[in-house]
């Protein structure tokens, strides 16, 4: 039998979540294709919505928020972003493969519908499609609800950065500025890739025709009522407070220091974090953005003693490249090359604050 | 027992979701086998029952991400939570890096005894098979 093709164009915000979660518990398979009508944001089904998103600033700006049962982060989502939700039972042939194949097979399409347009993309394990230079260009994620496996994504047309590391809940501008630039220097879209946006019916049609390369042949449908019904349903547990308010991910498991620690996963492999430790001649804040277990680029401040005073941006500099294991060496060799004084804040201090190891 | 680079302890029993449960009495620890925290992957995240909640055997009683991937885990006996690991919220790898120690799940106190035929032993034979059907599935 055909796979069934739901191809729904912009539907209400709560409707590009809750429709796919209502599928699988009416025991039905199928390709959504859908955008919302309003912006939103969305938060990864294990995490704590008061430690990931600025409520009020959310609430001031009437931007409404969602847990979905999708893993992943918390996401800001609009009519820039075209959403492909696959929905497999756990017995079809392509759910029966570990992570890594069920993600590269099934992700394999997004990325071809991106190179039809003329962008370089092409999946990286274990849930990424890049571009060639590296960016991530489609958010994604999985889940197992009842018997079915599910596959969600977006095609990311355009994308208002600015809103995105708004509605984050941080620690000081200066991180939100650490975020902002990581995510413009990480994450790409079709308009910055090629400078305009095909028209969505072209990628829509694309991504169908690259999706029946591996589904087979989509039949196209219209959801039955009884998926509204299912839908009405969910809205009454889905958009609680209890639900919204799910206790989630804990931040490390350390009091006072680490709780003004943060950590914002950008892409695979990338993050900017805010870390601290408390030397003995005073705290040390260390706010940085790293790649694949190197420093990508540090600020450092604090409450300490450095001279010369000058050289702590020579630090921050020399720090560029190192890896997270490597710096204390680093900062060891930065310190009798330049002859560093700190009292009371040694390189192992310093090491302790980049890499989170101290408190 | 080892199958491969899998270890199965023979002294636990088995069921076919990849969890393990070690009978002490009444109450029933429960895990994830080697096979299964491999299938996972690196678990960024597990989310542990309340103690004193109802679980029935085969039904999901709590949730673990890894790779963006929301995995529900189901009960292997039913009955009641008796104690949750909340280490592993804190830590989750450990369910990677010592799945039948640290990285248990939790400890159920059990309704039904019987409900253990359910579940095979690595002296089953059908138990080698259903392990080397699940590693041909999925390619491990």
């Amino acid at each position: 039998m055909e796979m069934k093709l739901y191809h729904l164009g912009h539907v209400p915000w709560l409707e590009s979540q809750l429709i796919y979660h209502a599928l699988p518990r009416l025991d039905m398979e199928g390709l959504i294709l859908l955008a919302p009508t309003e912006p939103y944001v969305c938060i990864g089904y294990h995490q704590d919505v008061t430690q990931e998103v600025d409520l009020d600033y959310c609430q001031a700006h009437g931007i409404p928020v969602f847990r979905r049962e999708v893993g992943g982060g918390a996401v800001y989502l609009d009519g820039n972003q075209l959403f492909y939700q696959l929905l497999l039972h756990k017995d079809h042939p392509l759910a029966l493969s570990d992570k890594g194949a069920f993600y590269r097979t099934l992700l394999e399409p997004v990325a071809a519908t991106y190179r039809g347009m003329g962008i370089a993309a092409h999946y990286k394990p274990v849930n990424d499609i890049i571009t060639a230079e590296g960016r991530k260009i489609a958010g994604t994620g999985a889940a197992e609800i009842g018997d079915y496996l599910i596959l969600v994504g977006n095609i990311i047309m355009d994308f208002d950065y600015e809103t995105m590391v708004r509605v984050l809940r941080v620690p000081n501008e200066k991180y939100r500025d650490k975020v902002y630039k990581s995510l413009r220097e990480n994450l790409s879209t079709i308009k910055r890739e090629l400078g305009a946006v095909p028209p969505l019916g072209e990628i829509e049609a694309s991504l169908v025709s690259n999706y029946q390369v591996v589904l087979g042949p989509l039949e196209r449908a219209e959801l039955p009522p009884a998926v509204y019904d299912k839908v009405a349903e969910l809205e009454r547990t889905h958009t609680t407070d209890e639900w919204l308010y799910k206790r989630g991910k804990r931040r490390e498991a350390c009091p006072e220091l680490k709780r003004r620690e943060q950590q914002t996963k950008i892409a695979t492999g990338v993050e900017v974090a805010q870390r601290m430790w408390k030397a003995p001649g005073g705290l040390i804040r260390a706010i940085m953005e790293t790649r694949e277990g190197c420093i990508a680029e540090v600020s450092l401040s604090g409450d300490f003693f450095f001279y010369p005073a000058d050289k702590l941006e020579a630090l921050e500099a020399a720090l560029a490249g190192v890896a997270l294991n490597a710096v204390e060496s680093a900062i060891a060799e930065f310190y009798r090359r330049e002859g560093i004084e700190s009292p009371g804040v040694t390189p192992a201090d310093f090491a302790r604050a980049l890499t989170g190891q101290g408190a | 027992m080892k199958i491969d680079k899998y270890e199965f302890p023979d002294d636990l029993y088995y069921d076919k979701e990849h969890n393990w449960a070690r009978v002490e009495g009444d109450v029933v620890t429960q895990g994830l086998t080697d096979f299964g925290q491999d299938l996972a992957g690196e678990i960024v995240y597990a989310e542990v029952p309340r103690v004193g909640r109802d679980v029935q055997q085969g039904q999901p009683f709590m949730s673990m991400e890894s790779g963006k991937w929301v995995g529900r885990i189901k009960a292997i006996v039913s009955g009641k939570i008796a104690e949750a690991n909340e280490e592993i919220e804190w830590e989750s790898t450990v369910i990677n890096d010592d799945p039948y120690g640290d990285g248990w799940l939790a400890k159920i106190e059990a309704a039904d005894p019987g409900e253990l035929d359910n579940l095979m032993r690595p002296s089953d034979p059908a138990f080698a098979e259903f392990i080397a059907a699940e590693r041909e599935k999925y390619d491990k």
